[in-house]
């Protein structure tokens, strides 16, 4: 095996404190939410165990406790009332061309909101995010009550706010504390002080 | 290509800025050497970029050294040299796309418009019938990424269809670095697709005036129903402009989960500088500060 201070990318000689954030880290990188519906998933799991058994041999080495990760969805799982059975199970084999191949043969009156959703889930995974957008609407528009369809479609609009990376242009992209702030902020510091009968700026 | 994908300098050390202007450098100087100095004026940030991936997943060795600049003979730069010819495949790079970028504009403007295209472009193909011998791999994705883009724009397609040709065109590239590992592969394929598509739709955001204004297709304006009209409102403007920028973010998003995955020897702050900052920055500066890309920052000017 090779060596675990090196997978996490830290020295044999780092304190616990390092190697735990060296972990955290890594694990943020690879967390299989992330990947849910890529086909990187695999090797994304692979770099996950090996950071987790890692972390678990200093651990164990360092006589402090086991830690495992588990977790990670995959929105196109199993359905009982679905009509679309063999599809979903295409999907989630990673069959993207067969799935759609599928889907495409649907005659347009029999292409109700579940329809919209698995195009829009095989679209997703082909990197056409805008129509996979258009087509999760569609299939919320159809089907207003469905969890499922409503989590895709908060998915893709979540992810076009900037907040799992990109530009937001409603938030300061520096910590917001600019210099006219720590002035004014001074300042009123000063005045409590001041009120209290004592002194923070001697000058003003 | 169009010179969005770059660090963002002020996040940058100063010794990983060193080095990525070292990079830049060096390209240029293999630039001068292969195709001659005309060849020069090619360089741009993408294929500093695709430079950098390719030494970064690379184990070739890297000699830095200081040489006089060739654009400026009194000024001493840094330069990244390197064996297993990173360089020499993006100067190739380089030439075959600007090759057919001139062909394209031949193809669209008119013929006085064009006529600049028309006296570089024997020039330009001389050197590129070289690189394509060199790389007859890289000569082919270009055409063809140029070939199909052209018929999907022919077709007024979708936002997605029109991104998907620059897309599959870095994420071949891209591929291609990682050799026989599988996962190296995978990862970068992905990546370099995402960063095609982000490339594609930053570039059609940063045209959505001008070509409203010239009545020229462009997807986001097909998508917002905006493509007869000449001038935007205001409103409209804005809209259109978050939009984009929305597209934007969500590419990204899908972007920086294959990037975690590539194992890089080197400039992995840079690279990851590039994407979660670089990228984003590009966004602000064209649709919220409408900053217009001839007008920015050139690295090789950054000594003055």
């Amino acid at each position: 095996m090779t060596d675990p201070y090196k997978v996490l990318g830290v020295s044999p000689s780092a304190t616990d404190e390092q190697i735990k954030e060296a972990y955290r880290n890594l694990a943020k990188k690879y967390h299989p939410d992330q990947y849910a519906e890529s086909p990187l998933k695999e090797l994304a799991d692979e770099k996950m165990k090996e950071i987790n058994e890692a972390y678990d041999t200093i651990t164990a080495q360092r006589k402090a406790g086991n830690r495992g990760y588990a977790g990670g969805y995959n929105p196109v799982g199993g359905n009982s009332g679905s009509g679309f059975n063999d599809v979903r199970s295409l999907i989630m084999s990673g069959r993207i061309a067969d799935a759609e191949q599928i889907l495409n043969g649907v005659p347009p009156e029999r292409r109700n909101a579940e329809w919209y959703f698995l195009k829009g889930s095989v679209l997703y995974r082909r990197g056409w995010l805008e129509e996979a957008k258009d087509h999760f609407s569609r299939a919320c528009q159809m089907d207003p009550g469905n969890g499922e369809y409503s989590a895709a479609l908060n998915q893709a609009m979540s992810r076009g706010s900037g907040m799992y990376g990109g530009y937001n242009p409603n938030s300061t992209m520096t910590g917001g504390c600019n210099t006219c702030d720590l002035c004014s902020t001074l300042m009123c510091a000063d005045c409590c002080c001041e009120c209290m009968g004592g002194d923070l700026i001697p000058c003003c | 290509m169009f010179g969005y994908v770059r660090p963002y300098q002020s996040e940058l050390l100063v010794k990983e800025y060193d080095q990525y202007k070292a990079i830049y450098c060096q390209l240029c100087r293999i630039l001068g050497k292969e195709y001659g100095w005309l060849a020069r004026f090619s360089l741009s940030y993408d294929c500093t970029f695709y430079a950098m991936l390719a030494l970064s997943v690379s184990k070739a060795g890297m000699t830095e050294c200081r040489r006089c600049c060739g654009a400026n003979p009194l000024k001493k730069c840094r330069y990244l040299e390197a064996e297993g010819g990173a360089y020499e495949k993006a100067a190739a790079l380089s030439v075959l796309l600007t090759y057919h970028k001139l062909l394209d504009d031949k193809e669209d403007e008119s013929f006085f418009k064009s006529l600049g295209c028309r006296l570089l472009l024997p020039l330009v193909s001389r050197k590129a019938k070289r690189a394509a011998k060199k790389y007859p791999f890289l000569a082919e994705l270009a055409e063809t990424a140029t070939r199909e883009q052209a018929e999907a724009e022919q077709r007024k397609t979708g936002i997605d269809e029109c991104a998907e040709p620059t897309a599959k065109l870095l994420s071949a590239l891209f591929g291609e670095l990682a050799g026989e590992n599988a996962g190296q592969k995978a990862a970068l394929t992905q990546f370099g697709y995402f960063l095609g598509r982000w490339v594609y739709l930053m570039d059609a955001s940063d045209d959505l005036t001008e070509d409203a204004k010239a009545g020229k297709f462009n997807p986001f304006l097909l998508r917002l129903g905006l493509s007869d009209r000449r001038e935007l409102t205001g409103e409209e403007q804005k809209h259109a402009e978050e939009f984009c920028n929305n597209a934007l973010n969500f590419t990204l998003s899908m972007l920086l989960p294959p990037l975690n995955l590539i194992d890089m020897e080197h400039f992995g702050p840079i690279i990851e500088n590039v994407a979660e900052k670089g990228l984003p920055e590009i966004q602000r500066e064209i649709l919220f500060l409408h900053v217009r890309q001839k007008s920015r920052f050139h690295p090789g000017r950054a000594g003055k």
